[in-house]
């Protein structure tokens, strides 16, 4: 009998795993509860769900963007401003995934991990959340980028502080009163779920001679002695390298400011992909930047099998580069803010994060450049004047093929100390960068500017 | 003005509140009640022996007698074997029997052959060492109490009376719950299979205090209080699935009843193993001719409209054929007559593509072997051919196309565990990743029972139930309930030693064994801890098959406490 009893020991040992399993899971809950229940098939929180008693979304001025009247969800009175933030904001459903409303769903509908999603209605607790958007800026950003007609993205935000002023994506929709998306219109909206801001990757064309020229600041010694004779269309590799304008003799500031394509395919090449690909991934075109539970989608720049001419094209943001618009922002943040890329929060107040409520938690930053490398490039970065600021910004015009027109690129930073904006803007399948999102990205900047300063 | 809905909330949230802590009552108050009223730590007879004047207390039900330190009664004697003969007690007194010693077992002076009959006073030798059997009440040492039992009281913990009107009185909170959250109709429905409920509830107490006599009530009302859960879970989901459940908790009641009685007799046992493995591998046979595939496991069988899996039947054969007395154990042919059975039954189960019964059968078949032999050899090769097995499967199902659905079912599991969230809207992922939504959205309160939307999904009463458990009683509740299930571990092991054979302390630790196995697999498997799914939750998943045979392997726990047989009221 004592050895039965001592060979039990082994069925113990099982039922001792059993309720480790069970402390296990129990830890699992504690972390992750938050996280588990904000899901689109969750049908306690999906529909309207849960938001008859949810708190307010206010901008960073206080004014409501969303907020629950009589067990209506109610959205902002002004039907652009409604429409500027869907993305931000979100509608009653859980379909645009990145949305506040979808994200911390849990949250403003007074979640928490002890009652589940069930307090009675009367004693439940909702929540408030402050965003670091302005409403204003949002507007006018998005009323020139839904004129063009066209999918886009436009975002502006403060290189010192993370703070996301203005953030518009197209196509949109009023989420005061969302559409049926069927077979006659979805080409109305097609990808309309998506923030194009957080979710999307571009060709970036002519924006990415930023980060070749980095790459030519770097390791090229005598790179401002040097000059280039551009005939708008050279061989590399056995393939033409075609500039829009021929340059003639042209420096590399020069080449900088009128975005010759010839100068920049040389620089690739000469730098050769080893270099290149380990710049862009310094300067973080291959990473995803995490922030209040968003990860961004990941850029690409990889030449490894690129031939010659690919080489040479992927210099100037063409080959099969992809850049993410928020990345481009944070990179130019970066070299304005000699080289230190802040990361954005569109999170002003209330998102519970406990940590970062009593201010412990600062934000994270990314040393994506040398502050020398920064300084130079900053330098070299063509010029520009508006909204009462000094802005140093690239163009780009990224081609696409398919048949499509190309995707014009506005992103660059002002150097303003009384605003610390970096922006990035895309409207896709348009035309040159200058003609169409550069309209777009100086309204944003404009009235974010405002935003910020109060004039 | 002052809001009344604040008052009828705050009713509501007192409610749900006192619902776990309620259970936690109840099942602390079923263990407590397990450790009292056994009968006092005293030797049951004792051995004198005549040359050193020495006295031996024997305490044991059956006694290994030997040389070696893990024996009972260990005998430092050089002409005494490793395993020498066992002291047995039977109801027609004590018995010796020699396990094949070199130097043989000799009552009065006449060698032993097979059990011979020892009475007080008779003398015994064993090797060149002699003792006298004497009277329990003849040793007068203190003899050492274990932990469990440490409050040893004539006094039961709580009158079994009183412990069934709380579990009743949680079951009725249930129904009124299930009775507010509803769409206006049926209405009392759960009231009505709440009144269901408790006649079977009290009817068995009844038979158990009246027609049985028994004294204790604990380990029934424990099955009775999951069962209930389990019968009132169904009401808002498909109120018929409930009464059938109830229907077979009836029956899982007469079969614990029916193996009790059955198994009364430790010896008798022994003699019927043959028949009922026939029995046990014709009623898997029976699924593979008679059996529909019915998502995906070919394990049902259907005689008219009653449906019934075998293969959670032969769960309890097998426990019965895996356990023997402790003389039996000694010899091997028991062993190699149990592994081929154990053999044939998994394959049967492979054949049926019912990989979880098949696991579970495979981890007892490791639990029996060990607990027999208490070799870890016999109990590595097995689950090292196995595992050799499964990653071979693994291996071709990756070149050659021509696994079976099944197959790439549980090879799906493997690819997301622990990455669940990448594959929610694949199925590889999708049970999980609803089961901890749901679990996460019910708080440690609870939904309300009926009012959660987790019974929507597939299996959510079965292999899931866990998650409706969880998402509607709480996430305590559904812990509470885990445990409880667990813990008969904790007590199948208090008793081994007290059982009147190995062959109840075998098959009851076997047994809980067995359920806390299948409990495992059951919540691990749906939360992603573990990567298999596709058994379940003893006593509470839906399932009639199941519940009788969780009946049937309680039965076997009961035995072991001598109490079962031994005291009446």
């Amino acid at each position: 009998m004592k050895r039965t009893l001592r060979r039990s020991t082994l069925i113990l040992i099982f039922t001792l795993a059993f309720i480790g399993g069970i402390g296990f899971f129990t830890a699992e809950l504690i972390f992750g509860a938050k996280d588990w229940v904000d899901q689109p098939y969750n049908a306690h929180i999906s529909g309207s769900g849960g938001l008859e008693q949810a708190g307010k979304i206010l901008d960073r001025n206080g004014n409501v963007l969303a907020q629950t009247v009589n067990g209506e969800r109610v959205y902002n009175s002004d039907p652009s401003v409604r429409q500027a933030l869907l993305h931000t904001v979100g509608d009653n459903s859980l379909n645009i995934s990145t949305a506040v409303q979808s994200k911390y769903r849990s949250l403003l509908t007074g979640y928490s991990l002890i009652w589940g999603l069930n307090m009675p209605q009367s004693m439940r607790s909702s929540h408030d959340i402050t965003l670091t958007v302005d409403a204003s800026a949002c507007k006018a950003a998005y009323d020139v980028l839904s004129g063009m007609g066209k999918r886009g993205a436009c975002v502006v935000y403060n290189y010192k502080t993370g703070e996301v002023i203005c953030s518009v994506s197209t196509y949109g929709y009023d989420p005061q009163a969302p559409p049926e998306i069927n077979e006659s219109n979805e080409a109305q909206y097609d990808g309309v779920y998506l923030d194009n801001v957080v979710s999307s990757t571009y060709t970036p064309g002519s924006i990415f001679k930023i980060v070749t020229a980095a790459a030519a600041i770097e390791n090229i010694p005598d790179l401002f002695e040097r000059t280039w004779y551009c005939t708008g269309g050279e061989e590399i590799g056995g393939h033409p390298i075609t500039c829009v304008e021929t340059h003639y003799e042209i420096n590399f500031e020069q080449a900088m400011e009128q975005s010759c394509n010839y100068v920049f395919a040389s620089l690739a090449v000469e730098l050769g992909s080893e270099k290149m690909n380990a710049t862009a991934e310094k300067m973080g075109i291959n990473m995803s930047f995490h922030f209040d539970d968003i990860s961004t989608p990941k850029g690409h720049y990889n030449t490894t099998n690129a031939t010659e001419n690919d080489l040479a094209w992927s210099g100037s943001g063409q080959y099969d580069d992809k850049v993410n618009p928020m990345q481009m922002a944070i990179i130019c943040g970066a070299i304005g803010n000699g080289g230190k890329g802040t990361c954005p929060t569109y999170i002003k107040s209330g998102s519970g994060d406990i940590l970062k409520e009593i201010g412990v938690k600062s934000s994270q930053s990314y040393d994506l450049v040398n502050p020398a490398t920064a300084a130079t490039l900053d330098g070299v970065m063509p010029k520009y004047e508006f909204g009462g600021m000094s802005v140093h910004a690239k163009t780009g015009t990224a081609e696409v093929g398919d048949e499509k027109q190309p995707n014009g690129w506005f992103v660059g930073y002002s150097v303003n100390e009384d605003a610390p904006l970096a922006f990035a803007c895309v409207v896709e399948d348009s035309g040159f960068g200058n003609q169409y999102a550069r309209p777009v990205a100086e309204a944003a900047m404009a009235a974010s500017a405002q935003a910020i300063r109060g004039y | 003005m002052f809001d009344m809905s604040v008052i009828f909330d705050a009713g509501v949230v007192g409610l749900r509140i006192l619902m776990p802590l309620y259970a936690i009552v109840i099942v602390y108050q079923c263990y407590a009640a397990m450790r009292r009223r056994r009968r006092p730590e005293k030797p049951l007879v004792s051995l004198y022996n005549p040359n050193s004047g020495g006295m031996i207390p024997v305490v044991f039900w059956e006694n290994s007698i030997g040389r070696s330190k893990s024996s009972d009664i260990m005998i430092n004697d050089p002409t005494v074997s490793k395993n020498h003969c066992v002291l047995l007690r039977r109801s027609a007194g004590w018995f010796v029997s020699d396990v094949g010693s070199t130097a043989g077992t000799y009552v009065n002076g006449t060698r032993v052959r097979g059990r011979t009959k020892v009475l007080i006073d008779d003398m015994i030798r064993v090797g060149k060492t002699e003792y006298q059997l004497k009277r329990g009440d003849d040793f007068n040492s203190p003899l050492r109490g274990d932990r469990f039992f440490s409050k040893v009281s004539d006094k039961p913990a709580i009158q079994a009376w009183k412990l069934m009107l709380m579990i009743t009185l949680f079951h009725l909170f249930m129904a009124v719950e299930a009775m507010f959250w509803n769409d206006g109709t049926n209405v009392y429905a759960p009231l009505v299979l709440f009144g269901a409920l408790a006649v079977v509830e009290w009817g068995f107490f009844s038979v158990s205090y009246f027609a049985l006599r028994r004294l204790n009530f604990e380990l029934e009302a424990l099955g009775l209080f999951l069962t209930g859960i389990g019968v009132l879970l169904l009401v808002r989901q498909v109120e018929r699935s409930a009464y059938v459940q109830l229907i077979a908790a009836v029956l899982g009641i007469a079969l614990y009843c029916v193996i009790i009685k059955f198994i009364e007799d430790p010896d008798r046992s022994d003699k019927i193993r043959f028949p009922v493995m026939i029995v046990a591998v014709l009623m898997l046979l029976s699924s593979i001719v008679l059996g529909r595939v019915t998502n995906g496991a070919a394990n049902w069988v259907y005689i008219g409209s009653i449906s019934f899996q075998p293969s959670e039947l032969v769960k309890t054969i097998f426990i019965f054929i895996g356990a023997s007395a402790l003389d039996k154990l000694q010899t091997k042919r028991n062993l190699i007559e149990f592994i081929i059975f154990s053999v044939v039954c998994v394959g049967l189960l492979a054949l049926m593509s019912d990989f979880g019964a098949a696991l579970i059968f495979f981890v007892t078949f490791l639990l029996v072997v060990f607990m027999r032999s208490g070799d870890i050899k016999t109990v590595l090769l097995p689950v090292g051919s196995v595992i050799g097995a499964f990653v071979l499967f693994r291996f071709l199902a990756e070149r050659i196309n021509f696994i079976g659905d099944r197959f790439n079912y549980v090879f799906n599991r493997f690819k997301a565990y622990r990455h669940v969230w990448e594959y929610a809207n694949e199925a590889a992922g999708y049970q999980q990743v609803r089961v901890l939504t749901y679990i996460a959205s019910g708080g440690l309160f609870g939904v309300g029972l009926g009012n959660g939307y987790f019974k929507q999904y597939f299996a959510s009463e079965s292999d899931l139930v866990f998650a409706l458990l969880a998402e509607e009683m709480g996430v305590i509740v559904a812990i509470v309930a885990a445990l409880a299930v667990a813990l008969l571990m904790i007590y199948a092991r208090a008793i081994a030693t007290r059982s009147r054979s190995t062959f109840y302390s075998i098959s009851s630790c076997c047994a809980a064994g067995l359920l806390v196995v299948q409990l495992s697999l059951n919540i691990f498997g749906a939360t992603d801890i573990l990567p298999l799914t596709g058994v379940t939750f003893p006593f509470i998943s839906s399932g009639g098959s199941s519940l009788i045979s969780c009946w049937g392997l309680l039965a076997f726990i009961k035995a072991a406490d001598e109490r079962t047989y031994s005291m009446k009221r």
